[in-house]
């Protein structure tokens, strides 16, 4: 069944029971980013997907599905054998040689911007709807999601309280930390969150020494909620002899956040900002 | 004919060799004797090509310096006193490193193995051999590599750095034969010897370095002098003579006697 | 002598079993292409496909690009990659005369991935003109350039009066080693995202990237150093009763070391361009060779690019089967496969090795 016929069953359908595009649910998608994969959900095309990337973990349902690799290390015959007939893929996916075979063998291939503005997530999420053939309904969440960005944002710049300043820790190994600096999907979340970057005289994230770490005096340190080098405990942190002497480490103010809200934003990023917001201000 | 010139060798700042010249003469076995340290393996060195000198060499009448690489290999052999070989070769193998073009099937190899007595053992790994037995491999390889003692009617050269020292009495005997009978049918030796009595026996033509310098040259009887080897060796030594073919022999003597 | 005498001289020598060995393992890297072109996660068969391009029915799209834009190029660049890396090792431990030798252990490909990192982060430095004509090969220009210093350094560090300390060569590898993790840190404060993630890729190796663009930079280097390569058997062979003899036989030692050389930097530094680093082929494939039909290096080398291209292959098929739809770096199962085969020489050959 090629593209057109689908389309041309999804029109029947909706001249038939004038329903929203309730469009063509057999077509096969693959979803790479988990922000994307929680959009696909919340746009109800969960059951389209019959594949998803390693990070995409939410919703539950998700992690049933087949998993084809880290999403900047994606294998073109295992792409191909999940037999996508279009993949929704976040900016970045890669490696730059699978996507060239895997537009070589015409499969529609989306690239959904990683912005987090909230225009930006707002655009993400009406391609991805326009892809999905579900433009009504992603209009709707797209707009809802805007609006509580915004929102949540206006709220975090209007805040009147003293501004904390939050570190973001992306790993520590080896006793090395490293963190984020301005222009990242962290330092938009802390800022949404109503908290001052403790870091933003550099780009993207970097290993940093560790008189730097101490000199940038964080009152929250902020890491993912996940195992491993990513996360640790708030007794092993404040231990490094960098962080040790820092404002955080008085009032052992460690957050954690799940990492799905740093790798890309969503509808449920302006609720995470909130929650993030009155967990680093102890309301 | 090998003929060496004012052969002088400095290694860093030391004067080696000052000044020696040799001949030697095809269908002859010369040997190269002294005290250690005399400059024996030096000399040897010159020959090969190994180390720079003044003075010239010729070999079969022509210059060293002029001979490539491959002319050399194909002119003359150098058995080395002692030989690492890494990696598990068989014994027929090792033979034919030797071979500027390996035959397939292994007859010259295997003619030269026969030749020191090592027939039965081409399949053998070299490192499974004793000491004397992998000597007498290298022996057979560098025949081999020279392929006749005369080739178009020009010589060829075994040129032996103490081939016998890691020997028992019957191997010693056995590869001296072979390095006469070589002579013998017109190909050239030139070996440093270590046990006199040996070379007195098997010697055409001996070469005495002392301390770099030339003391002595011409056959066994002449060179092997109660003075000279004294000089030569820096202690008392004494020259009998054996009973039948009247070779010198040699008895070391306790000083003060 | 009269104990032996009876072996009869027609013993089945080992060298024409290494000349039978060029056939057999010619015929087994025959199978081990079908076998690759023919397994994979899409479950595309040429044994479907065969028929079809037989009765020139066309392909479907799917078979197509499976096909001829995702296996087969992977294929030609396993073999090559495969051969170089085989090869490189075989030619390596015979110009140090020791079995460990090997590019990926002693540093040269460290070095070749250190140039290629230093290509990524600083290339764009160059002037615009020159990015213009050579930028599509500076990186692999520059692994070129790494595995080719490195190896002489390797060499003149580890080689005293023409003999090669096997304890200061792995020494130096351990410092080379250091040294290309040390800039490539230092580089990873200058890299932007993007570049980072490039640089990743050198450390683990993997041939998911091959696309006909990599085959063809990566072919003519290759073909080149395996076919010098395959030269310098005799002198390999002369080299290991040592150089003086060597020169004794009539090997011009200097100029085959410098050849061996360049052909060992050439062949690791193309591969390590194109796939990143890839372990152990070097040290096994050789290895089992030596057991099987002996050192001679003048079928070894030839035995060698064989088993090296198979092993390749048959470990890239595992890559893309194990975690399927996801894929296993090729790195990772070269060194869970060769890494015991490594202790395993160090336990046998004990002497070999004392430090």
């Amino acid at each position: 069944m090629n593209m057109l016929t689908r389309r041309g069953f999804a029109l029947m359908a909706l001249a038939a029971f004038a329903l929203p595009a309730q469009a063509d649910t057999t077509q096969k998608v693959l979803s790479i980013g988990s922000d994307v994969t929680e959009i696909v959900y919340a746009l109800g095309a969960g059951d389209r997907l019959i594949a998803r990337d390693t990070t995409s973990r939410f919703p539950e349902a998700a992690n049933a599905l087949p998993d084809v690799g880290y999403m900047r290390r994606l294998s073109p015959e295992g792409v191909l054998s999940v037999d996508p007939e279009l993949i929704l893929a976040s900016e970045g996916s890669g490696p730059l040689e699978t996507i060239e075979v895997l537009q070589a063998a015409d499969i529609d291939y989306v690239t959904l911007g990683r912005g987090y503005a909230p225009a930006e997530v707002a655009a993400k999420i009406r391609k991805i709807g326009d892809a999905l053939d579900l433009s009504e309904a992603a209009e709707t969440l797209a707009s809802t999601t805007e609006t509580a960005l915004n929102d949540q944002l206006n709220a975090a710049e209007n805040f009147d309280g003293a501004r904390k300043k939050v570190m973001f820790i992306l790993s520590i190994r080896d006793g090395k930390i490293t963190v984020s600096g301005a222009g990242t999907n962290a330092d938009a979340m802390i800022k949404l969150a109503g908290g001052e970057n403790a870091l933003t005289d550099f780009q993207g994230y970097k290993t940093l020494s560790d008189e730097a770490a101490s000199t940038a005096a964080p009152d929250v340190i902020l890491m993912m909620n996940s195992t491993g080098s990513h996360g640790a405990s708030a007794a092993e942190v404040f231990a490094m002899p960098s962080l040790a002497i820092t404002p955080a480490a008085e009032t052992l103010n460690l957050q954690k956040i799940d990492g799905i809200f740093i790798n890309g934003s969503g509808p449920r990023t302006a609720g995470a900002a909130k929650q993030l917001h009155d967990a680093i201000y102890g309301n | 004919m090998l003929n060496a010139q004012n052969i002088k060798v400095q290694i860093g700042k030391k004067d080696i060799l000052h000044g020696v010249s040799i001949t030697a003469k095809p269908g002859e076995v010369t040997a190269i004797v002294g005290h250690n340290g005399s400059g024996k393996t030096t000399l040897m060195r010159a020959l090969t090509g190994d180390v720079s000198y003044t003075g010239t060499v010729t070999l079969n009448g022509r210059d060293l310096q002029t001979l490539s690489p491959e002319d050399q290999a194909e002119i003359r052999g150098v058995l080395p006193q002692a030989s690492a070989l890494s990696f598990p070769f068989q014994v027929i193998e090792v033979v034919e490193i030797g071979l500027r073009q390996a035959n397939g099937t292994g007859t010259t190899a295997r003619h030269a193995l026969a030749q020191v007595g090592l027939s039965g053992y081409e399949n053998r790994l070299y490192q499974e051999l004793s000491g004397g037995e992998q000597q007498r491999v290298h022996l057979a390889r560098v025949m081999a590599q020279v392929s006749a003692p005369i080739v178009d009617d020009a010589p060829r050269w075994l040129f032996l750095d103490e081939p016998v020292s890691a020997l028992d009495i019957a191997h010693q005997l056995q590869v001296m034969d072979l390095a006469r009978s070589f002579a013998r049918s017109g190909g050239g030796v030139l070996a440093i010897m270590h046990d006199l009595n040996l070379t007195a026996f098997y010697a055409d033509h001996m070469v005495l370095l002392s301390k770099g310098d030339l003391l002595a040259k011409g056959t066994p009887a002449e060179v092997m002098q109660d003075d000279i080897l004294s000089q030569a060796y820096g202690c008392q030594l004494s020259v009998g003579v054996a009973p039948p073919p009247g070779t010198p022999f040699l008895l070391p003597q306790m000083a003060g006697i | 002598m009269a104990v032996t005498a009876d072996i009869p001289n027609n013993v089945k020598s080992r060298a024409s079993f290494a000349r039978q060995l060029h056939i057999l393992l010619g015929l087994g890297l025959l199978v081990t292409c079908l076998f690759s072109l023919t397994t994979g996660p899409t479950g595309v068969s040429l044994l479907e496909v065969l028929p079809k391009l037989l009765s020139r029915t066309p392909l479907s799209k799917l078979e197509q690009v499976v096909l001829f834009d995702i296996r087969l190029p992977r294929l030609a660049l396993g073999i090559a990659i495969g051969a170089a890396l085989a090869v490189s090792g075989a030619v390596m431990q015979g110009l140090f005369r020791n079995p460990l030798a090997d590019p990926g252990i002693v540093g040269v490909s460290s070095g070749a991935g250190l140039g290629a990192i230093l290509a990524i982060v600083l290339g764009g430095l160059l002037p615009a003109s020159f990015l213009a004509i050579f930028g599509q090969y500076l990186v692999a220009v520059s692994a070129f350039l790494g595995g080719w210093l490195s190896t002489i350094i390797l060499y003149k560090v580890a080689t005293r009066s023409g003999r090669t300390s096997i304890a200061t060569m792995l020494l130096a590898g351990i410092a080379m080693g250091a040294l290309a993790g040390a800039v490539s840190g230092i580089m990873t404060y200058i890299a932007t995202d993007d570049q980072l993630r490039d640089m990743t890729f050198w450390g683990m190796g993997s041939l998911a990237g091959a696309n006909w663009t990599k085959v063809m930079a990566a072919f003519p280097i290759i073909l080149a150093c395996l076919g010098t390569s395959f030269c310098l058997g005799r002198g390999l062979n002369a080299i290991a009763l040592g150089e003086a003899t060597a020169g004794h036989i009539g090997i011009r030692v200097q100029r085959m070391k410098n050849i061996a050389i360049l052909c060992v930097a050439g062949a690791t530094g193309a591969s390590v361009a194109v796939s990143g680093g890839i372990g152990f082929i070097g040290i096994v494939a050789p290895h089992l060779l030596r057991l099987m039909s002996g050192p001679d290096h003048r079928t070894l080398l030839i035995n060698s690019a064989l088993l090296g291209a198979i092993l390749l292959i048959l470990a890239d098929t595992i890559s893309r089967q194990i975690v399927a739809p996801a894929e296993l770096p090729i790195g990772i199962i070269t060194a869970v496969l060769g890494a015991p085969i490594f202790l395993w020489i160090l336990l046998r050959q004990r002497s070999v090795v004392d430090l």
